[in-house]
């Protein structure tokens, strides 16, 4: 029965050849590492994001009235209801994390040099996506903790001059976050970003089965040190085969990822829910203390420090170009970022900065 | 000389990007100065014209203490403003003292409780039955609402507003001293419910159906306290502990499921914690 269903679906799709040629034949770099799971970890939880987030779209009423109490309804009268609620939660944040990981090891393994660059340039708008998606959704519980957030958020585009105003009115539909807002926040986390994100992950997928992985400048290969100057798709015949011993790779880390997931779930169940997450919306009453979720604090910050607010915005959106499109003004050959002092140097103050903005801001 | 290129671009769209932020120092500054703070309270509460003037340098010192004692208050943290008890219109300076639009100052000693009862209709009701209320009616010495409760800064209630510095300047201690026993064991009761739900919230419970119950038996109870009966506050004791009963049978109800969230998340932490494991020591193996 098996063979049969395998046999009929190989003579449409030729299912066997794309199993032999993707899976069995398909080969990594000699010195691929872990981190080379880190995409495909990006992969499971954006997976684990659509499956609990369809759960949760079943209960929640996207209404200033009644998505306060869908969401509470949802941690304590919906079977497992708290589950899913902070699996999805806990695994928002987690897929940030995996994917701005991602970003900074094939940053630091000169992954994205030619003719790798749209590679790049895919992974870092997918990286915006996964933020705007984790503002999108951050708004929706109606909580103190979101309703504020989402103000300091909204409000920072109307530091532009003339057309800032006009940008912030647009997220908002309004002067203040209101009914408007969430509709507009719902609408776009649940069915303009993830169409996109499928559409970019595709594109992002399709460049990297056609170019090959990369392999690492470290260790004793010494065949990507420097950068192809024509094509030439990476087969790595010497390397090991995707199947098993990749894909048993992927698989432990998929574990790991999932333990991390359910540590935080177990013992530090309120780290994304201070107090504030817990009180409904008042529009009225302003937290003393206003902070925008951890992966923008440290933006929040330097935006505070930096007393032309024009600027800081500027900078920072300076920043976000440079970091997007860095392939096509990195120059140099070597693709080992721990041999350019200069870079490696930049690189990890930008890190340390960050880190100090983020600690400073949570202050 | 392409890198040169590449670099001269990069910078001179940076310098054309930042070139206009000198000429934008003072682009809102408003925005800006408050960006820092809470900008955002402002634009949500309407301006209040008896907070800005009875702030402002032009007042008398003890007329400025006012607004300073409010904003430290009970009422102020639940955003019962000037208007609620004085009445007039806040939003208008002409006629924000209009008698016509209700406005009262200073209410005298009889009419405090009429004062304060707008809100506090319970507690007026009896009040106005006990002894205090009866002697101040009868134009007696006897303390009102703002003699035990303070006026502007008016802080949450607590039993320990019964205190010897307080009843003492009026009459003995000894009676007053028979009811603050008498509340106490349900004062007490309330504090440790009221912490315990504080406890559930952190963890992620939404505990509004038990904090509205425990508020409404709250202030049913402290009601009940302002006929300053003792038989009356003990012979109804009883019944106030079996509501508080509820509402802790509630809590240990949700602190039963908190538990069984902690095991099946953990068990699923072990669970794929394991399988990672087993895993690995299979690549391991398949290596060697």
């Amino acid at each position: 029965m098996l063979t049969q269903i395998k046999t009929w679906l190989d003579e449409r799709i030729g299912i066997k050849t794309i199993f032999q040629e993707q899976v069995l034949d398909y080969r990594m770099p000699k010195n691929s590492n872990i981190l080379y799971t880190l995409g495909f970890l990006a992969v499971i939880a954006f997976a684990t994001q659509v499956f609990t987030g369809i759960i949760l779209m079943i209960y929640y009423i996207p209404h200033p009235d009644h998505a306060f109490r869908s969401v509470q309804d949802i941690m304590t009268r919906v079977p497992y209801g708290w589950l899913f609620r902070q699996m999805h939660a806990v695994g928002s944040n987690l897929m940030i994390m995996v994917a701005m990981l991602h970003m900074a090891t094939v940053f630091l393994m000169g992954n994205y040099k030619r003719p790798r660059e749209l590679t790049w340039v895919g992974g870092g708008l997918l990286l915006i996506l996964t933020i705007v998606f984790g503002l999108s959704g951050y708004l929706l519980p109606w909580t103190q903790l979101s309703y504020w957030a989402t103000t300091v958020v909204t409000s920072i585009p109307a530091t532009f001059p003339v057309f800032g105003e006009t940008i912030s009115q647009i997220l908002r539909g309004g002067d203040h976050v209101s009914e408007t807002t969430l509709s507009r926040f719902f609408a776009l986390h649940i069915s303009i970003l993830p169409p996109l994100y499928l559409l970019l992950l595709g594109i992002h997928l399709f460049f990297v089965n056609r170019i090959g992985i990369s392999a690492t400048p470290f260790g004793k290969v010494d065949e990507e040190k420097r950068p192809l100057t024509e094509y030439i798709r990476k087969t790595h015949p010497d390397g090991y085969p995707y199947y098993p011993r990749f894909f048993q790779k992927q698989m432990y880390m998929m574990m790991a990822f999932f333990t991390v997931m359910f540590f935080i779930i177990t013992f530090l169940p309120t780290l994304y829910f201070p107090d504030e997450a817990n009180v409904p919306a008042d529009p009225f009453n302003t937290p003393q203390e206003i902070r925008p979720a951890w992966y923008l604090i440290a933006n929040y910050q330097l935006l505070k420090l930096i007393p032309n607010k024009f600027f800081g915005i500027v900078l920072q959106i300076n920043l976000v170009f440079i970091f997007i499109l860095w392939p096509f003004l990195d120059t140099q050959q070597e693709k080992n970022v721990m041999k350019r002092p200069v870079l490696r140097g930049v690189f990890f103050t930008l890190i340390a900065l960050w880190v100090v903005l983020f600690w400073w801001g949570r202050a | 000389m392409r890198t040169i290129i590449r670099y001269g671009v990069l910078s001179a769209w940076i310098l054309l990007m930042l070139l206009p932020s000198p000429g934008t120092a003072g682009y809102k500054k408003a925005f800006e100065d408050e960006f820092l703070t809470k900008p955002w309270a402002g634009e949500q509460i309407e301006e209040n014209l008896c907070i800005s003037c009875h702030a402002s340098q032009k007042m008398q010192p003890e007329f400025q203490e006012i607004t300073e004692a409010w904003q430290a208050s009970w009422h102020a943290q639940n955003r019962i403003s000037c208007e609620h008890c004085h009445g007039g219109d806040p939003r208008d300076a002409a006629l924000g003292m209009s008698r016509a639009r209700g406005f009262l100052g200073t209410p005298k000693g009889k009419e405090v409780p009429e004062f304060c009862g707008k809100c506090h209709i319970g507690i007026m009701v009896n009040y106005l039955e006990s002894g205090h209320g009866k002697a101040l009616k009868a134009g007696g010495k006897a303390p009102n609402c703002v003699v035990c409760h303070g006026s502007h800064n008016i802080q949450k209630a607590s039993i320990n507003i019964i205190s010897e510095q307080l009843c003492t300047k009026c009459h003995s201690y000894e009676r007053a001293k028979i009811m603050k026993v008498a509340l106490f064991v349900i004062e007490k009761r309330i504090a440790q419910i009221e912490q315990r739900l504080q406890d559930l919230k952190r963890e992620g419970i939404y505990t509004g159906a038990e904090g509205m119950s425990l508020f409404s038996t709250q202030a049913e109870f402290r009601t009940l306290f302002h006929t300053v009966d003792v038989n009356l506050v003990r012979n109804r004791t009883d019944e106030f502990i079996s509501k508080l009963d509820q509402i802790d049978k509630n809590i240990e109800d949700a602190h039963q499921k908190l538990s069984f969230r902690k095991n099946l998340s953990a068990f699923f932490m072990m669970a794929f914690a394991s399988m990672g494991i087993i895993i690995f020591l299979l690549t391991k193996i398949k290596d060697e």
